[in-house]
């Protein structure tokens, strides 16, 4: 077994923690080996084993050869000192400390005021399976870890989020929640990006918040399904968060269906995901993205997977573009003008032009945020400049009303349109992000069918 | 992009075209539309046909779209529940006797309606005869909204009188200087620097002298270029200069200035390798070919011209040492012959003698000239108030003052305060001699309609943040200053023309009309472009409206400024200015023209262009 490297940083946001063992100790599963030293969440060794190496960003540790099921249990608490003290953090990317999200940090006030937990089972990204996957196999668990969260927070109303599509998963929810009035489902169309925290609050109370506020000024909380589960681990089990559900898929051999894996030791390496799930497509491929195909990194297959890794993406080859003008389109929906360089470069184009999407409005730490995610603003002007330009390729980050207003002008001012995501999408099957043809309103009787797919399939 | 309802009113009479897809039962709002200022780009690709389309102002009224439709869709009667009938366009656009249209094309600017915040609040009853009336808004605290009525007398420090004029004073006389002109009809290079009689002698190792003084240049030579001999060859013209300078100890714009005639100094340079010193192109070839003759900033035809050529290092033909180092050693020579006016020349010898005057009109208009000079680095500087007319001793690069804005009086600007480095396109940049023969100054000065108050130069610097950082210096220098209204100029086009429609926001959202001077035409459309950039007018002279590498061709001309101030005048009594036809065509000038003509009963003299010169192989080759 190859060595576990764990992250002393496991979520976007926050600090490093400090480590508080030294190499040559021998850890447990559930072990704590880090601490907080700012914005962060204790980290236990997701392993039997020995620490082999502190490095100044992760530890190091070598597995044994036996891995019994048993860890080391967290210390009984109350429900939200567990949550903090089995390190908690949301799996639905940032990786932001949950037991700060859902507690105001200073008194006994609740953080929402008879408001609402938000649960965001839309599993937005593309191609991802293993939310909705849990949440089938165990939905009660789901409900149960609702109610925790809603007493903390002081909400009186609990709100699954989850698209229309799943609906065997949805009929299994409806039938627990005839007898759970205080929760109940909100049915989401299959387009990007649904799962966008403001999107999710949107749709579900109809109200349209700035890029610069949080949900919490709806009087909400927006958590990621898997994070709900890893609460009730911690509360029920006193199981730290040690491993974590996760897709493997793309070019891997067997096809490209969805890999599912569940309890993934924390630090598992991106290699050993790939191999497990079959190897490499003999095809070839184009670059390994951790995370989703519009908000994940290019990544190396040494790299360890952290609590908030949610997919291992492997997409087809780059074709070459033989340094062809290429204009970026930056949006808040997918990659920064940092990923989007990078991918023009694997393109081998040369960036002619950058335009940003109207509503990608800067926040002051550099990100964007869209000001009404996926409700296009219009894209006729950028594409203008793009050809005045000269790009003969533009390559695009956006959701799927957006992308589908770029390619209305885009193709017949004679500008190829290639979405960021493309490779992916091709690698796992699903139709490209270009032209929308499905509604973005869906009916929320499950009975009703509104949504046609016909969106333009796989070349 | 989607539009907001004040765009969205704005353009009640456009076409109402979707930004995005939309389902059927949406209700439209401005964020369903597109923004019409585009729509002529969509027209001409083809990707837009506007036939039956309702217009803006009719579908805004709750109408609900009855097809789900994609972006870039024209609202047609067939795809809503309803609309509104259509508005009289007729009123809409009042038939105002002195529009003056706007002349460059400005890619993106929704033409706005005049900015109600701060200044006038200026009602327009264009029903046959003009009806403007003007309330004093006294709204937003800091803008300047002097009532119209009492105009306070002008505060010029060094005019006492001044303060004895009120409300509708006479002219005021703020300061004066003497311009003294002597002839000079020979020029000889020999072994000493003197004038005797018309001849003027000129050392000729005064060259290599200044050369040596100059690190970075190589060589340094003269020869002289008389008329007959206009068939020369030349390498790109870096500046033409009068030879002039101050009497006693006088500094610039007051006293007395002594000023050859006949003789103007022109300054040329490549590099070892031959690389011309100039950007956007070059003026080099035979001068009679490449030279816009008698415009304000060029060599007037019959001149003698005195070529110092200088030869610097590779590679410094870019950076703002380079041209520094020959503008530098150039003036060693002419230093040389500045002392020699000063020694040689008398009373007797004077052939003409100009009277120069600083008026100030109490109770008119007040206006500003901001003059927007290059300041980007590499060789786009100008030195600011030299001791000598056009010198280089005392004077400082604007680059090193951080470009921020500097104000001159009108005679300073006419006494050559100006020693103009910039290389940018040679048919837009103002020389040195421009600034000397200034067309917007003279004619704003002696225009009894209007009340000069002064000159503004501001520099345009190379980093965006630095653009802005200075316009915001601008517009704040232009509030206090209390103005009616301002003229914004500038030389060049493209990098500049951010700065530039920056700083025409900067004072236009303060509540003064601002009018705008650039080439534009068809090569140096803005990049940029705001709600107050809808006033301007282009300097564009040539035949296919672009840069042509003919020195001087598309300055600013004395028709230009003409044009400028009839702009500036309609503009501050509250006339709507027309917006251009999408394409630059010559038939906005010429019909402005006509409408001057008209309204002041005068005859306007139009300077030739380029077509008037021989017809040059690289212009055979690359323009016409």
């Amino acid at each position: 077994m190859e060595n576990i490297q764990m992250l002393l940083k496991q979520g976007a946001v926050g600090k490093p923690c400090a480590p508080v063992v030294a190499v040559g100790d021998k850890v447990k599963k559930g072990t704590l080996i880090a601490t907080p030293t700012g914005l962060g969440v204790n980290v236990h060794s997701s392993v039997y084993g020995e620490v082999v190496e502190i490095l100044e960003d992760r530890i190091v540790i070598k597995p044994d050869e036996e891995q019994p099921d048993e860890y080391v249990k967290i210390p009984k608490g109350s429900n939200l000192e567990m949550i903090k003290e089995a390190g908690v953090l949301g799996q639905g990317g940032a990786g932001f400390p949950t037991f700060i999200k859902i507690y105001n940090g200073k008194d006994d006030k609740p953080v929402l005021d008879h408001g609402y937990i938000l649960v965001n089972a839309s599993e937005c990204e593309p191609g991802l399976a293993h939310n909705i996957q849990q949440i089938d196999e165990d939905p009660a668990r789901l409900l149960r870890g609702i109610h925790y969260i809603m007493e903390i927070a002081g909400a009186d109303k609990g709100i699954i989020a989850i698209k229309k599509k799943h609906r065997e998963t949805i009929l299994k929810l409806d039938a627990l929640l005839k007898d759970d009035p205080a929760i109940e489902r909100h049915l989401l169309p299959d387009i990007y990006p649904m799962g966008e925290e403001r999107a999710v609050v949107r749709e579900c109370l109809g109200i349209e918040l700035e890029p610069d506020k949080l949900p919490s000024a709806a009087n909400a909380v927006v958590i990621n399904s898997e994070t709900v589960y890893s609460c009730v681990s911690a509360i029920e089990d006193q199981k730290p968060l040690i491993d974590k559900n996760l897709t493997v898929r793309g070019m891997i051999k067997g096809g490209s269906e969805a890999h599912v894996f569940e309890n993934v030791p924390v630090g598992t390496s991106v290699q050993a995901l790939i191999e497990r799930a079959g190897g490499f497509d003999e095809r070839g491929y184009g670059e390994i993205i951790m995370g989703g195909a519009f908000t994940g990194k290019a990544t190396t297959l040494d790299a360890p997977i952290t609590k908030a890794t949610g997919a291992i993406l492997v997409t087809r080859p780059f074709r070459d573009l033989h340094g062809a003008k290429t204009g970026i389109l930056v949006c808040a929906c997918g990659g920064n003008l940092e990923r989007m360089e990078d991918l023009v470069a694997k393109y081998n184009g040369t960036v002619a032009h950058v335009c940003y999407c109207k509503q990608a409005a800067e926040m002051p730490n550099g990100t964007r945020k869209c000001e009404r995610p996926g409700n296009c603003p219009g894209q006729v002007k950028n594409n203008l400049e793009f050809k005045k330009a000269g790009c003969e390729y533009i390559i695009i980050g956006n959701c799927s009303d957006c992308s589908n207003t770029v390619m209305a002008s885009g193709p017949k001012m004679g500008l190829k349109v290639i979405h960021m995501t493309d490779l992916a999408m091709m690698a796992v099957g699903h139709p490209l992000y270009r032209t929308l043809k499905v509604s973005k309103k869906v009916d929320q009787d499950l009975d009703v069918v509104d949504n046609v797919e016909d969106n333009e399939t796989v070349q | 992009m989607s539009i907001t309802a004040e765009t969205a009113k704005q353009h009640a009479n456009d076409p109402a075209v979707l930004c995005c897809r939309a389902e059927a039962g949406t209700e439209l709002t401005p964020a369903n539309f597109e923004d019409p200022a585009i729509f002529p780009d969509l027209v001409d690709s083809g990707l837009l046909n506007l036939d039956g389309a309702l217009k803006l102002g009719q579908v805004l009224n709750g109408s609900k779209l009855t097809k789900t439709v994609d972006s870039l869709t024209p609202i047609t009667a067939d795809i809503v529940d309803k609309f509104d009938a259509a508005e009289g366009a007729e009123e809409a656009a009042p038939a105002a006797e002195e529009v003056v249209e706007a002349a460059p094309a400005v890619a993106a600017a929704p033409v706005a309606a005049a900015p109600a915040a701060g200044g006038y609040i200026s009602l327009h009853i264009g029903e046959g005869k003009n009806i403007d009336i003007q309330i004093p808004a006294g709204i937003g605290g800091g803008v300047a909204a002097a009532p119209a009525a009492a105009v306070a007398a002008p505060a010029v420090a060094a005019a006492a009188p001044a303060a004895a004029a009120e409300e509708e004073g006479e002219a005021v006389v703020v300061r004066e200087m003497t311009r003294k002109h002597y002839k000079i009809d020979k020029v000889v290079l020999g072994d000493e620097t003197k004038i005797e009689g018309t001849t003027l002698y000129i050392r000729e190792a005064a060259a290599q002298e200044g050369a040596d003084g100059q690190k970075l240049v190589h060589s340094l030579t003269l020869d002289v270029i008389t008329p007959d001999n206009y068939h020369t060859y030349t390498e790109t013209v870096m500046d033409i200069q009068p030879i002039a300078t101050k009497e006693d100890d006088y500094e610039l714009g007051e006293g007395v200035t002594r000023v050859l005639d006949g003789v103007v100094m022109m300054v040329t340079g490549i590099t070892e390798e031959g690389i011309q010193v100039g950007e956007f192109g070059s003026s080099e070839g035979y001068i009679d070919e490449n030279m816009m003759w008698n415009r304000p900033g060029a060599v007037d035809k019959g001149e003698i011209i005195i070529r110092a050529h200088a030869v610097i290092d590779n590679k410094k033909n870019m950076e703002r040492p380079g041209p520094i180092a020959i503008h530098t050693a150039v003036d060693h020579v002419t230093q040389e012959i500045r002392n020699a006016m000063k020694k040689d020349l008398t009373d007797e010898q004077v052939v003409d003698t100009q009277v120069l005057k600083q008026v100030r009109r109490p109770g008119k208009k007040k206006i500003v000239i901001v003059k927007e000079i290059m300041g980007q680095g590499a060789m786009h500087d100008n030195f600011l108030f030299p001791t000598e007319p056009v010198g280089v001793l005392g004077a400082k690069p604007n680059v090193d003052l951080g470009n921020v804005p500097v104000a001159a009086n009108p005679l300073e600007v006419m006494d050559g305060c100006i020693h103009a480095l910039t290389c940018i396109g040679p048919a837009s940049k103002e020389m040195s001699r421009h600034y000397w023969r200034e067309p917007l100054v003279y004619e704003a000065i002696h225009d009894d309609d209007v009340d000069l108050v002064g000159v503004i130069f501001v520099g345009s610097p190379q980093a965006n943040t630095d653009k802005f950082y200075v316009s915001r210096r601008l517009g704040q220098m232009v509030e206090s200053m209390n103005v009616d209204g301002a003229f914004v100029t500038t030389e060049g086009f493209g990098n500049n023309h951010v700065d530039f429609t920056s700083h025409i926001e900067q004072i236009g959202k303060r509540g003064v009309p601002v009018v705008g001077f650039s080439f534009c035409a068809v090569q140096g459309a803005l990049v940029t472009g705001n709600k107050y950039c809808d006033a301007m007018v282009d300097n564009n002279k040539s035949m296919s409206g672009i840069e042509n590498e003919v020195l001087a061709c598309n300055t600013l001309c004395h028709e230009d400024a003409i044009r400028g101030l009839a702009m500036l005048k309609a503009k501050m009594a509250g006339e709507t200015i027309k917006a251009p036809e999408r394409k630059y065509t010559h038939a906005v000038k010429e019909s402005n023209v006509e409408l001057i003509e008209k309204a002041y009963g005068t005859k306007m003299e139009l300077v030739d262009n380029e077509q008037a010169l021989p017809m040059s192989e690289k212009r055979k080759a690359k323009y016409d």
